[in-house]
């Protein structure tokens, strides 16, 4: 065990982050990881009016493409065609309806779908970002994952040794090995594996900690199926392990949905997840430890 | 990993299109023949439900027949055939049904189900993908685990958290 590295937190897009060096990072790297944090929060952040997302939600419009523009929204593009739909990046103004908007007021005023058409109506060319017509852009489906990943190529082009960048349970791990539990979805003082993983990223989404009450009194949470604007019912929580962290973050949103393990097959992703009855799936070959019970099935 | 192969097991059935279409035709024949007036309610499942009942009750269609002075469930309604198109959401996907009922002296005497489920991939096409399935997860505490992390849901900030204990505090004043 290497002596206690330094761990520098704090708070960004709506979560809690962590880097881990082995050594404490110099005040110019840590600017250089604000910065980069920063530039993506005002182009994508949905819950700040100052962001380009904001500026176009309105009436629409066309804007210089933001840097990952092209990256995030062609993985939406492969995430929407797994999905036969669910996932969509105009899925913002569903959340808002459900009451997980710019305020966080969490005031149900029903569901809301996504616009199916969203790739007639936003496109991304020519280093131009356009939306026609009012839409809220909302990539939460693998936004913070596409984040991760140019922190950790900040931390580490200035770090040697092992880095963790943990985004409030969207990880990237460069060297050594890291165990990571895989957070039990209704009780969150267990785990129900635990995932070695080291220069990779593991990506994780549950509709445990995001929820709120609906107008009803059911509970309401932020991963939706944009087809009907409605939560996900059918599975709680998913883990998936990539090369980079956007890719692993994607795979994670589309595990909620039935195409999931097919786009991860494709992407060459390992990955686990949990069904909301409390059952357990995981992909061929995948090197999760996983606490089953006797009656699992390999297949 | 632990994994021990027993008999193979439908890896899930409740996620068949002819079950979730039964159930909403149910639904949908209570909402047209007013029998049940909080059937809409009950559509609502709470977290934790699994999918087959699941029929998103904002999403009927909005032509049911349901009257006014229905709610006694008394009866009163004309005798005819009542059509009511509507879609539900299962978790992956969303399926248009078409649920007729013929009425004769405020009793059902005919229903027919005509369904467009446009899921796309069976089973067993699914099945190639997923390499194992466990119906039960034992759990272990974390402090027993010696791990240098934990990924679950993502944490969340001041201003969520903040916005939960808001709506706590109203709820219980």
């Amino acid at each position: 065990m290497a002596a206690a590295a330094a761990s520098w937190r704090f708070e960004a897009i709506g979560t809690a982050w962590e880097v881990v060096t082995d050594e404490p990072l110099p005040a110019a790297v840590r600017d250089a990881v604000n910065a980069v944090v920063d530039g993506f929060d005002r182009d994508w952040s949905r819950f700040r009016p100052d962001s380009v997302v904001s500026a176009l939600a309105d009436a629409g419009g066309a804007v210089a493409a933001p840097a990952d523009a092209a990256a995030m929204l062609e993985a939406f593009a492969s995430l929407e065609a797994a999905t036969g739909g669910a996932v969509n990046p105009l899925v913002g103004a569903s959340l808002d309806s459900l009451g997980y908007d710019a305020s966080y007021s969490l005031h149900d005023r029903g569901a809301r779908p996504a616009p199916a058409d969203w790739r007639e109506r936003l496109t991304w060319h020519d280093g131009r970002l356009s939306l026609s017509g009012p839409g809220t852009i909302d990539v939460g489906a693998l936004g913070k994952g596409r984040l991760v990943d140019p922190v950790l190529e900040v931390v580490a082009a200035a770090s040697p040794g092992d880095v963790v960048i943990d985004a409030g349970g969207d990880l990237a791990v460069r060297g050594r090995p890291q165990r990571i539990g895989l957070e039990h979805p209704f009780d969150t003082r267990r785990a129900i594996g635990v995932w070695e993983v080291g220069d990779a990223a593991l990506c994780a989404s549950a509709v445990n900690r995001r929820s709120w009450p609906s107008a009803t009194g059911t509970t309401l949470h932020h991963v939706l199926d944009a087809r009907t604007g409605q939560p996900v019912r059918a599975y709680a929580a998913t883990w998936a392990v990539a090369a980079d962290a956007m890719t692993a973050d994607a795979v994670a949103t589309a595990l909620f949905f039935d195409g999931g393990p097919r786009l991860a097959h494709e992407w060459g992703v390992e990955w686990v997840r949990m069904t909301t009855d409390g059952s357990v799936e995981w992909s061929a070959g995948c090197r999760a430890d996983l606490f089953l019970g006797a009656d699992s099935v390999e297949r | 990993m632990i994994r021990t192969a027993l008999a193979p097991r439908p890896t899930r059935p409740r996620r068949l299109i002819g079950t979730g279409a039964a159930v909403t035709a149910a639904a949908g024949i209570a909402l047209l023949a007013g029998c049940a007036p909080t059937a809409s309610e009950a559509e609502e499942p709470s977290t934790g439900s699994t999918s087959s009942s699941e029929s998103s009750s904002d999403d009927t269609s909005s032509e049911d027949t349901s009257s006014g002075g229905g709610s006694t469930g008394a009866g009163g309604y004309a005798d005819g055939t009542y059509t009511a198109e509507g879609t539900y959401a299962t978790p992956e996907s969303v399926e248009t049904i078409s649920v007729t009922v013929t009425l004769q002296d405020d009793v059902i005497t005919d229903v027919e189900v005509t369904g467009n489920p446009q899921k796309r991939e069976s089973e067993e096409y699914q099945g190639k993908f997923i390499g194992g399935i466990a119906a039960v997860v034992v759990g272990q505490d974390i402090d027993d685990i010696q791990v240098s992390r934990v990924a679950g849901s993502s944490l969340t900030s001041g201003g969520f958290n903040d916005a939960i204990e808001t709506i706590k505090s109203e709820a219980a004043a």
